[in-house]
């Protein structure tokens, strides 16, 4: 195999990414560089949406299946992603390919929150970086992006504009309800009871915090957090209840959206052939400013801005 | 590595426990049909050595509710027993159970050609598993008009004391007394020593075929032994049992000298704490296969390991044995059992089962896990789910965790 792409696709319950990472070798190291990303709607067929995300991906990196050396899937939808028979393919799990993105950029991370379409992940990283302990929320969509669309579908609202109402929130209000149906219900009392809209927003966001908070293992958030996923990518106010219940600062890696994506791609690299250079991660990983990506939905007009964020650059 | 590629070998034992079972389950049926003869339902830690010493013919509903479970019957038969008030948090081998019974249709007639469960002319239950039994067997006492007798031995314990075996003993005795004057038949305690005597034989022969995964690799897995288990339960105290069990622990033993493993290329070793999740045996199983994870110990399994009889009051050897059993232990006793077992079993990684609607078989609610991860420094997962119901048990979720899990072990070799 002679290709140099390194493959991450997250094949997630709500979107697809695919991260793309040119393997080089500079003085002597071998480094990764960003060569392209995508993400896509993953509907019923994940493995439709992992061909899409790829293709787009591969097109953004003027690449082609052939130049790919390895790839690993993951993402629920990660058995249903298949690649021409040569290429290496490997599964692992969201919450390794997270918590390597993660650490990739942040080096020093210590716990991953991961809030995803149908399930939040708190990841709790030893001081080597190496995975010590995880947690999944239970069968149920409270505490994830789910719960989230489905308040805002009631409400007739688009999410990021419950996230601008939310942003503006003066009022410390709760939300008592456990479940995605009841806090629906209570969502609406609030209104009829004349609490404020973004207190009400704040609060679902809140709801959420409080059930990360759950996940941590004993001795809370020693260490640097980061957060990933979908809904901290789309909804400022999420890092902000995370940080108000956490009571710490929670790192928002460039395009956190894709960390599972990338994470993938880099242990593409790491695990896929004993006779593949070691990687710079110093260079792969540098840690680029927490300062949140304005959400340009990674069209491909804006690739270039958020490959060179991925890599540690500026950020958008 | 697939378990299409490399195939588990199977044990051999297995068609000579169809055909026992089948015997069991035809003579139960019998029973239930012939005049003369009387069927007791019993716990499955309940008192069964006295039942089977008076002449019952003893069936353990627990079983049908497994089956039902295994079946994927559950989430048709529980909203049946919801219609009638029971609660659908409440333990779903109940629920299912008596929704069966209201169905009118159980799995037995497809496995055995036998009508279902044996209509019961006395129910013997024992809280010393939990509160459940209580009301399942009432149901069905109410049901099918017969005699229900409960035995509610001292819960939660630490040291076992003379006076929680007496307290035992003299329900025992008053149990005794109460079925020799319903049933009009003295019992005979010569037939009752006997019994205990094999019953203890049987425990101490399940257990030496559970020991034999101590070796590495290990001959046999969890989830065999939860279909191996049935006879242990069922069978206390017969003959048959013993052959059998003698026969699986040869084979058991067979499979160490040549090194046979359960799991080819074992390269992780697992404990289960907890009940099974009977409709997601397979494939449970077969994912811990593919993963080259080994479940060595359990529990659930481990149960029906029993203090041997050594002589004596066999109603002393029962009343302790009622008490001893892991599930009526307090978390102090738990947690020292498994520090003790994980180490002696070698295990890498330890699984909870927090079953639903098994809070008495479940052993993560009160921080037992945490205490363990901390303090033995394994890795330790709790998954969310329950024995027989679906609608707890996220398979996708499942098997993310469990794979997320094996990686993390991978992480740490």
């Amino acid at each position: 195999m002679t290709g140099r792409l390194l493959v991450g696709i997250d094949a997630g319950s709500s979107a697809t990414k695919c991260v793309l990472l040119w393997r080089e070798t500079a003085a002597g190291a071998a480094t990764a560089r960003v060569a392209g990303h995508a993400v896509v709607p993953s509907g019923f067929d994940y493995a439709e949406a992992a061909r899409s995300a790829l293709g787009q991906a591969l097109g953004a990196a003027g690449a082609g299946v052939e130049d790919i050396a390895s790839c690993v899937a993951t993402g629920y939808g990660r058995g249903s992603v298949e690649l021409p028979g040569s290429v290496s393919l490997r599964r692992l799990t969201e919450i390794t390919c997270h918590a390597r993105g993660a650490r990739a950029w942040y080096p020093d991370v210590r716990h991953v929150i991961d809030i995803g379409g149908q399930d939040t992940k708190v990841i709790r990283l030893s001081s080597d970086g190496r995975m010590a302990d995880y947690r999944m929320n239970a069968k149920c969509a409270a505490g994830t992006g789910t719960f989230l669309e489905s308040i805002a579908v009631r409400l007739a609202l688009p999410l990021s504009e419950v996230d601008r109402l939310a942003m503006s929130s003066t009022s410390r209000l709760t939300l008592n309800s456990y479940c995605t149906v009841f806090t629906s219900t209570e969502v609406l009392e609030r209104i009829k009871a004349g609490d404020a809209r973004e207190d009400i927003a704040m609060g679902m966001f809140r709801a959420i915090a409080s059930r990360v908070v759950e996940m941590l293992s004993t001795g809370g958030t020693g260490g640097a957090v980061a957060a990933t996923g979908g809904v901290v990518t789309h909804c400022r106010a999420m890092i902000a209840a995370l940080e108000e219940a956490l009571e710490c600062p929670v790192r928002l890696p460039p395009m956190p959206q894709h960390a599972g994506a990338y994470g993938a791609a880099l242990l593409a690299g790491e695990r896929s052939d004993p006779a593949l250079p070691a990687w710079d991660e110093g260079r792969a990983g540098a840690a680029p400013s927490a300062a949140a990506c304005d959400g340009c939905s990674c069209q491909p007009s804006t690739q270039s801005r958020h490959s060179r964020a991925l890599d540690g650059g500026r950020p958008c | 590595m697939s378990s299409a590629a490399v195939k588990r070998i199977e044990i051999n034992a297995q068609s000579r426990l169809r055909l026992l079972m089948r015997e069991y389950f035809l003579d139960l049926d019998a029973a239930g049909r012939d005049v003369d003869r009387r069927v007791a339902w019993c716990t499955s830690v309940g008192p069964c050595e006295i039942l089977a010493a008076f002449g019952f013919a003893v069936y353990f509903p627990e079983n049908h509710g497994a089956l039902l479970g295994a079946r994927r019957l559950s989430h048709e038969l529980i909203p049946r027993a919801a219609s009638l008030g029971y609660c659908a948090e409440s333990c779903s081998y109940m629920n299912s159970d008596i929704g069966c019974d209201l169905a009118g249709s159980s799995p037995l007639r497809e496995m055995y050609g036998v009508s279902g469960p044996p209509r019961p002319d006395l129910l013997v239950y024992s809280t010393n598993q939990c509160r459940d039994v209580q009301d399942w067997f009432s149901h069905f006492g109410r049901r099918h008009d017969a005699m229900v007798a409960g035995l509610r031995p001292p819960r939660h314990l630490g040291e076992i004391t003379r006076e929680h075996v007496a307290d035992v003993r003299a329900q025992l005795e008053q149990l005794i007394e109460r079925i020799e004057i319903r049933f009009e038949r003295k019992l005979d305690r010569a037939v009752l020593r006997e019994t205990v005597e094999r019953s203890s034989r049987l425990s101490a022969l399940w257990g030496r075929v559970l020991d034999t995964a101590l070796h590495r690799p290990s001959p046999h897995t969890f989830w065999d032994m939860c279909i191996h288990m049935a006879p242990v339960i069922l069978m206390r105290g017969t003959s048959a049992a013993i052959e059998y069990y003698e026969a699986l622990r040869s084979e058991m033993e067979q499979r160490v000298d040549e090194g046979t493993a359960a799991v080819p290329d074992e390269r992780w070793r697992i404990y289960w704490e907890g009940m099974p999740v009977w409709p997601r045996l397979r494939e449970l199983s077969e994912k811990f296969f593919d993963l080259r994870a080994a479940v060595v110990a359990s529990t659930y399994c481990n149960s029906w390991v029993f203090e041997p009889y050594a002589g004596g009051d066999p109603l002393d050897w029962m009343a302790r044995t009622s008490l001893a059993i892991f599930i009526n232990r307090d978390e102090a006793w738990k947690e020292r059992f498994l520090e003790s077992t994980l180490r002696r079993f070698g295990v890498d990684g330890l699984i909870f089962h927090n079953a639903r609607t098994c809070p008495n078989n479940t052993n993560s609610r009160y921080g037992m896990p945490e205490r363990l991860r901390r303090r033995l420094d394994l890795p330790v997962l709790v998954l969310d789910g329950d024995l027989s119901d679906l609608r707890f048990f996220s398979t996708a979720q499942s098997m993310t965790n469990i794979e997320a899990f094996i990686e993390q072990l991978e992480e740490r070799r």
